[in-house]
């Protein structure tokens, strides 16, 4: 898979580009719009991310004119502006999707990821971690064979949670998926539904299958493996 | 016609300028005409007096006074002319009097003879004879024979009354008619002169934040209504910059801010994710990503804030169940009230509607809830109260937590400002959510207050204008059905609040 990251300030595009290529992505970065324009009709690219603001050619002529040639490149946008109608003009621009800074890296992984599968995503009806088991069709949860009541919200956040298994979830990533914008800046919300969450799945098994990443986030993971 | 509209008080006045003026100029003209009449007939009388002495009176010792009565039987025929004429010696004989006119315009014979007193002739006196106006007028005539007669002479008011009353008539018809007139010919010439008013006023209340771009209609007449319209369209300009510039400045203000903290986060993240490291160094990493998680968030409620402010916030405008939109945000927020024990009471009028942006009418409900949650001990109670009040929806959350001291209530509203200093750690927030909800208010045309007793508690209110509800207007009976199950979902809401 190959990534093409356009993006002017080199600390971010640095970082990235680590995080990115730890994840075994092969990542091309250009620095300016001029630059990230003949990079992406030069080569085949699988993803390319996109910071809107260039010195020279801006984000969005970019997106436009890689858009007048390919049509199928998925494209995220990085942007520090996130009025909604700097959103509504990017996505009718043709953007794919969108990541406000600051980002948490985890974030740019998991969207990253699903725009790269978008084709056939895995959306198995069943999912399964060590001894838990989510079934997305009767919406039920077992631990070790038994079932375990959940309310809906605790259902949503287990399901989030367990799809993007073994990753971290920032706080904002899942404020925004299992609730609303709304509940942005209200983050202790998700500390009290994981505590209850907690309580249900981990309390009474040996092998803690939710984890608390100080400064990131949650991820549900199987540590025993590693 | 709006009688407080610019049109009507002009018209108003200059048809009331113009009715004084009208009214002055009419009694002037009938003080005038009736002077002028009175004159002419005192100097008619007086005219005719003068040559019946001096055609008839002068030969009366040559020719004898039988002469004299068929002379002026003769040639001044009184009856015919409607004349009264009496000629009288100076020893106050009679010499002659005429009889009553043909027309009856007076009774001669029910005038009071001459006296002696008038020896000198007199001036003209009005007589009522028998009920009827006489103007009579005394002349002294001498003869060059010596002889002196008093010649009387009259006439009926009558004559003058009748010419007096059609001048009264004429004006008292034509003053009206007139007027009239002028005034529909000056609300016209208003209302021409107004209409350029009314283009603008129509074209200015479309523009809102949304469209500044637009300007008003300039008619190029070069009054002062081109005027108004040429500084009001300055006005707007100005208002366009310098709400462009507050944009541009928070957009500048975002990246500036935001961009740093995207490298901080990111090597931060590179760092904790290297399973090398140890437990210490961990803890400050997580630490130092806390702290950005803070100052993201108060440079993303800045910026919405700036925005809220400079009404740039893309606000959507639909129609809003308050009521519903609040309970449903109450039970997402159950647990963190279970955490603390602290029971949810909802006192929600079903049908409030507002029209506004739902997700920030949402942020106001999780705010002041967060708020309560925070600020209310353990087993506390918070009320949420949603209600319609003469054309106003009430939003109001009230706990019985710690409650805020009297001088500290102007300043909840205040960016950054914490009633207790010593909470800032403790409960995370960045001391803008109140900031949030006024700006959000403001923007839906609301407002917002705080009351609160220290130790008894704090509601804060929300008020907004009510917009009629929905399931009253035209409805297809699909929307009406769906209308009636929301409602009974909220009921079941209710019910399930209360029970817990």
């Amino acid at each position: 898979m190959r990534i093409l990251l356009i993006e002017d300030e080199s600390k971010v595009a640095s970082f990235v580009k680590r995080g990115l290529v730890a994840e075994r992505y092969a990542v091309d970065v250009a620095s300016d719009g001029k630059q990230g324009l003949e990079f992406a009709m030069s080569f085949q690219y699988d993803l390319i991310i996109l910071d809107l603001l260039l010195p020279g050619i801006d984000g969005n002529t970019v997106l436009k004119r890689i858009r007048a040639v390919d049509t199928k490149v998925p494209v995220l946008i990085l942007t520090a502006r996130d009025a909604v109608q700097d959103k509504v003009s990017n996505f009718e621009a043709g953007a794919d999707d969108y990541l406000t800074k600051p980002f948490a890296f985890a974030e740019l992984q998991v969207r990253v990821k699903a725009l790269l599968r978008r084709g056939p995503v895995n959306r198995a009806s069943t999912v399964r971690l060590r001894d838990l088991e989510l079934d997305r069709l009767s919406q039920q949860v077992k631990r070790a064979g038994k079932r375990i009541e959940l309310t809906t919200k605790e259902y949503s956040l287990l399901e989030y949670l367990m799809s993007n298994a073994g990753r971290v979830l920032s706080r904002n990533m899942i404020v925004e998926h299992v609730w609303d914008e709304s509940f942005d800046g209200l983050t202790n919300v998700v500390d009290v539904y994981i505590r209850h969450l907690r309580k249900k799945v981990d309390d009474s098994h040996e092998c803690k299958l939710i984890h608390t990443v100080r400064g990131v986030g949650y991820a549900v993971r199987d540590e025993s493996e590693a | 016609m709006n009688n407080k509209s610019l049109r009507f008080k002009m018209t108003l006045w200059y048809a009331g300028l113009l009715a004084i003026a009208l009214l002055m100029f009419g009694a002037t003209v009938y003080v005038g005409l009736e002077r002028h009449l009175n004159r002419e007939m005192n100097e008619s009388l007086v005219r005719q007096a003068r040559t019946i002495g001096d055609e008839v009176l002068a030969s009366v010792a040559a020719r004898g006074s039988q002469f004299a009565v068929t002379e002026i039987d003769e040639s001044y025929e009184p009856e015919v002319n409607g004349r009264f004429i009496r000629v009288t010696r100076e020893d106050g004989n009679l010499l002659y009097q005429s009889h009553s006119p043909r027309d009856a315009s007076f009774d001669a014979t029910q005038l009071m003879p001459a006296t002696g007193r008038d020896k000198e002739g007199y001036k003209p006196r009005m007589m009522n004879v028998g009920g009827k106006q006489l103007v009579l007028q005394g002349l002294l005539y001498e003869t060059p024979a010596g002889d002196r007669f008093l010649i009387e002479t009259g006439a009926p008011y009558q004559l003058i009354a009748a010419q007096l009353r059609s001048a009264r008539l004429a004006l008292a018809l034509g003053t009206p008619v007139f007027l009239i007139a002028a005034a529909l010919g000056g609300l016209i010439l208003v209302r021409n002169s107004l209409r350029p008013l009314r283009a603008i006023t129509e074209q200015a209340e479309q523009i809102s934040s949304a469209n500044l771009s637009q300007r008003l209609p300039v008619a190029s007449t070069g009054d002062e209504v081109e005027r108004l319209a040429l500084s009001l369209n300055r006005m707007i300009e100005r208002l366009e910059e310098s709400i462009q510039h507050i944009s541009r400045f928070s957009a500048d203000v975002s990246h500036e801010l935001r961009t740093p903290l995207t490298i901080l986060r990111g090597e931060l993240e590179t760092m904790a994710q290297q399973r090398s490291r140890d437990a210490e160094s961990l803890e400050m990493i997580g630490n130092s990503l806390e702290e950005i998680d803070r100052l993201t968030r108060i440079v993303d409620q800045l910026l919405i804030i700036s925005r809220l402010d400079a009404g740039q916030a893309g606000m959507e405008r639909e129609l809003v169940n308050l009521g519903e939109l609040a309970v449903s945000t109450a039970e997402q927020m159950r647990l963190l009230a279970d955490e603390k024990k602290i029971a949810v009471h909802f006192s929600v009028e079903p049908k409030v509607y507002v029209a506004g942006d739902r997700l920030r009418l949402k942020q106001v409900l999780v705010n002041l809830l967060d708020n309560a949650i925070k600020y209310t001990a353990e087993m506390g109670n918070i009320e949420l109260i949603v209600r319609a009040e003469s054309g106003r929806a009430l939003l109001g959350v009230a706990d019985n937590g710690i409650g805020i001291a009297g001088r500290e209530l102007p300043y909840v509203f205040d960016r950054f400002y914490r009633t207790d200093k010593a909470r800032t750690r403790a409960t995370g927030g960045a001391g803008l959510g109140l900031s949030i909800v006024k700006a959000i208010a403001a923007a839906h045309e609301g407002r917002v207050w705080i009351t609160s007793t220290e130790g008894n508690g704090t509601t804060l209110w929300m008020e907004l204008l009510l917009s009629p509800d929905p399931s009253e207007l035209q409805l297809t009976d699909i929307e009406r059905r769906t209308g009636a199950e929301q409602a009974m979902g909220l009921r079941e809401l209710q019910a399930g609040a209360k029970g817990s």
